[in-house]
């Protein structure tokens, strides 16, 4: 394992799982937030799944 | 409440001409770089006079009271808090797309239509992407609640040309103290320029302020912006965050993540004072 830390670039993800178990995605995009969503499907912060469809891919260069 | 009717379209338009002469000497906040942005010179912000986005989406974390909120990012900030969770586009925000106006009117319309109730203007920093904003605006063809989703650190010239053209600020209150301000957030004199424009945003239209509780910073910064909202705007609306992302490489950021005790106390002392919260 590096010393040295990562930092992220643009572009990039970050996901963290803590020692609790916990699973911390940093300002996910739509994609990110649907897989979440499928892993925590009642966390109120993710979009409902009916109002999921159809929305496109993000514009920018990130995905 | 202006919901970007016609008129507002009308003031984004004519604004879109001052904001722009403002980059030729830009003073946009109290960084006062006084570069020329339109020129290619870019200051603190590390922006010239292209517009960049790094993402759009629907978001459902907002205050119940905004979602769905249709958020675009601009790329580029004036501050450089340690905890940023989108920094890798503040630090090198040319690495964004520039945006196209045309594209973007577009893809508000389209999710508003899929249920997006507000439009939400956020970072990096809007202020520092003023002409930008001003551009979206006035191309705007449906009424939506536009959402300034802004660390108010900024000069009076932002809040003169945003002027009623916003319907919520989401304005952030982060540090309590200059101190912190300048160690967590690179900011000098913050407190003085964020109270001003907080001051100046619920004159104008409807305020959430929006406090992220950060580990060990109570007594220094929840508590006296607590005081200070009690004193000077007890009505206004109150948002606290409990989400606080360690940076991995922190100096001066705390490392660990909030305690669920640190929330509540949070939330019982915003109580006490008699704060509105909002979820």
């Amino acid at each position: 394992m590096k010393n040295k830390h990562y930092k992220r670039k643009p572009g990039d993800f970050e996901i963290r799982i803590l020692n609790s178990g916990k699973v911390i995605m940093i300002t996910p995009d739509e994609a990110l937030m649907e897989i979440a969503r499928v892993v925590e499907p009642n966390n109120c912060a993710l979009p409902p799944q009916m109002e999921i469809k159809d929305v496109g891919r993000p514009t920018s260069k990130t995905n | 409440m202006n919901d970007m009717d016609s008129v507002a379209h009308k003031k984004a338009f004519e604004r879109i001409k001052t904001a722009r002469e403002a980059l030729a000497n830009c003073n946009l906040c109290p960084r006062q770089c006084g570069v020329d942005r339109t020129a290619g010179e870019k200051g603190y912000c590390g922006l010239d006079d292209t517009i960049r986005c790094f993402r759009e989406l629907v978001y459902y974390g907002e205050e119940s009271e905004l979602i769905p909120s249709h958020q675009i990012h601009f790329a580029g900030c004036n501050l450089r808090c340690e905890f940023c969770v989108v920094s890798e586009w503040n630090e090198e925000p040319s690495a964004a797309e520039e945006i196209n106006f045309d594209d973007t009117a577009k893809k508000i319309s389209e999710r508003q239509s899929q249920g997006a109730k507000t439009l939400n203007l956020l970072g990096g920093e809007p202020a520092v992407n003023l002409h930008g904003v001003l551009e979206l605006l006035s191309r705007l063809d449906s009424g939506i609640r536009v959402v300034w989703n802004s660390n108010m650190y900024y000069n009076d010239i932002v809040d003169k040309l945003m002027a009623g053209l916003v319907d919520v600020y989401l304005a952030d209150f982060k540090c309590g103290n200059n101190n912190c301000a300048e160690v967590l957030l690179g900011a000098r004199n913050y407190i003085e320029v964020v109270k001003h424009n907080i001051l100046n945003a619920v004159k104008n239209a409807d305020v959430i302020i929006r406090h992220v509780v950060i580990p060990g910073h109570s007594k220094c910064c929840l508590k006296p912006t607590f005081e200070w909202l009690a004193a000077e705007i007890p009505d206004v609306k109150l948002s606290l965050r409990g989400n606080y992302v360690p940076p991995v490489s922190a100096t001066s950021a705390p490392k660990e993540y909030l305690k669920p005790d640190d929330m509540q106390c949070a939330v019982e002392l915003a109580g006490n004072m008699r704060l509105k919260l909002v979820k």
